[in-house]
């Protein structure tokens, strides 16, 4: 077998102060299956532990879980984050239930990828593989 | 600019820098020889603390308090959280940092998650030259906690200055079990939990049974979750670590060598059975059509000599 690639870096958070992860863990669970280093976190994280988690792992992905709408405005204040830090190749994706009028205001703020409720975890993986950075 | 990107930078340089030793090639190696040289220049000497032991015994949760403690007396402490990575999606679940704090503005302190990737141990390879690159960047104690089965004890007992066994108060029963593998290994045995019912009699029975004497290690009850007797551990391990000199920098560079070494060899054996090299000869030497001798040197470049 030849060299294998090095595996794409996702950190698995979940800003804000609700106490539910079912989710965030399947999804860590199902990508780590689909061969992806996954650190998860836990639960309640502020933004700024979210960004010194991502610059110390040097992950190519933050994934955000989310529940609500009032939890979509923690997400731009992490692409905000990473950059300040100089980690703006490193990109911020959300799952959860995040109403459609919200969207385009998330997109604008850099979110690349937005997963809804419906979205299977091979969906989700090869969105990743498709938009994270190379090595 | 503003100011947190200078705030991130060391410890995104880090990070990066660990990164590039993760892909074994030439780039790591100058990475390693640049921190090996920071370190000479700098004197820098730090501890580094291998922390083994079943999963759940709370080692993360252990690595958290010893860190904060060290933290709070003013040392710069690293932790190194090591998990398996799936041997069929290549994938890992990295869950220890659920366990530690962040302190995003505390740039004594440093956390990184390492998936074991090819390693065939519990150890990734890649372990030894994290604490090489950590202890140049001026951590002075670098905890590494590992995957907690199968080898680990060999790989950490190879790289640590000191090794802590963690243990649950639930392990009683199986002390004599026990015993063989922690005095292998351990310089430091200690039980954690103890607000939990169970834990002083764990104590009570290892104190027996590991007989003390020259060459037993130290026993203590602790609790990560209470925060209680974490003081007295670390000095312990202070004390422990001083006894063993400044062998230190030499033991790490020596752990890199053999897992450098462990990873070539591992990644020839994936190639030869992949490819079917390796059945073939097999078949062969079984068939009577080519010979035993050679085989190490054919499918694995080992020297004609090895393998006479
Ligand atoms: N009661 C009690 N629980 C603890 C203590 N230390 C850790 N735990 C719990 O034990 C579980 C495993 O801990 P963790 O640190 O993840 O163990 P690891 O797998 O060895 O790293 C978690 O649920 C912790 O909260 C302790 O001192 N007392
Ligand atoms: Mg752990």
């Amino acid at each position: 077998m030849a060299e294998r690639a090095t595996p794409i870096r996702v950190l698995i958070a979940k800003p804000g102060l609700d106490g539910h992860d079912r989710g965030a863990k399947v999804l860590a669970r199902g990508l780590r299956d689909e061969g992806f280093e996954v650190i998860y976190t836990g639960l309640r994280r502020t933004v700024d532990a979210i960004v010194s988690a991502a610059v110390e792992e040097d992950v190519d992905v933050v994934g955000c879980s989310i529940l609500s709408g009032a939890h979509a405005t923690l997400l731009p204040k992490v692409v905000v984050g990473l950059r300040d830090a100089g980690a703006s190749d490193v990109i911020v994706v959300a799952g959860g239930i995040i109403p459609e009028a919200d969207r385009p205001a998330l997109e604008e703020a850099g979110i690349s990828g937005i997963f809804g409720p419906g979205t299977t975890i091979p969906e989700v993986a090869s969105f990743l593989r498709a938009h994270a950075r190379r090595r | 600019m503003p100011a947190d990107v200078k705030h991130f930078a060391a410890r995104r340089e880090l990070a990066q820098a660990i990164s590039t030793v993760e892909r074994p090639g030439a780039a790591a190696n100058q990475r390693i020889q640049v921190a090996l040289a920071t370190s000479a220049a700098e004197s820098r000497h730090a501890l580094v603390v291998g922390i083994t032991g079943a999963p759940g015994a709370g080692k993360s949760s252990l690595a958290a308090v010893l860190a904060d403690v060290a933290r709070s007396a003013g040392r710069r402490v690293a932790i190194l959280a090591i998990d398996p990575s799936s041997h069929e999606s290549g994938g890992a679940l990295l869950g220890d940092r659920v366990r530690i704090d962040e302190h995003p503005d505390d740039e004594g302190r440093f956390t990184r998650s390492i998936a074991t990737r090819g390693s065939g141990h519990s150890l990734a390879y890649v372990t030894a030259a994290a604490t090489i690159l950590v202890e140049a960047a001026g951590f002075d104690l670098i905890l590494v906690e590992t995957v907690g089965a199968g080898q680990a004890e060999i790989g950490i007992a190879r790289l640590a200055d000191v090794v802590l066994v963690v243990e649950g108060p639930e392990s009683g029963d199986e002390v004599q079990a026990m015993k063989a593998g922690i005095l292998e290994v351990a310089d430091i045995v200690v039980v954690n939990k103890s607000d939990r019912p169970g834990a002083q009699a764990t104590f009570d029975r290892l104190r027996t049974g590991l007989a003390l004497g020259a060459g037993a290690p130290e026993l203590l009850l602790v609790s990560a979750s209470a925060s209680a007797g974490i003081t007295e551990l670390l000095t312990t391990i202070d004390e422990v670590g001083s006894r063993r000199g400044i062998r230190g920098r030499i033991r790490r560079v020596e752990a890199h060598l053999i897992a450098a070494a462990e990873a070539h060899m591992d990644a020839q054996v994936r190639e030869a059975t992949a490819s079917g090299a390796l059945t073939t000869r097999a078949e062969q030497i079984v068939a009577g059509s080519a010979p035993l001798a050679g085989a190490l040197s054919d499918l694995f470049g080992f020297s004609e000599d090895s393998d006479a």
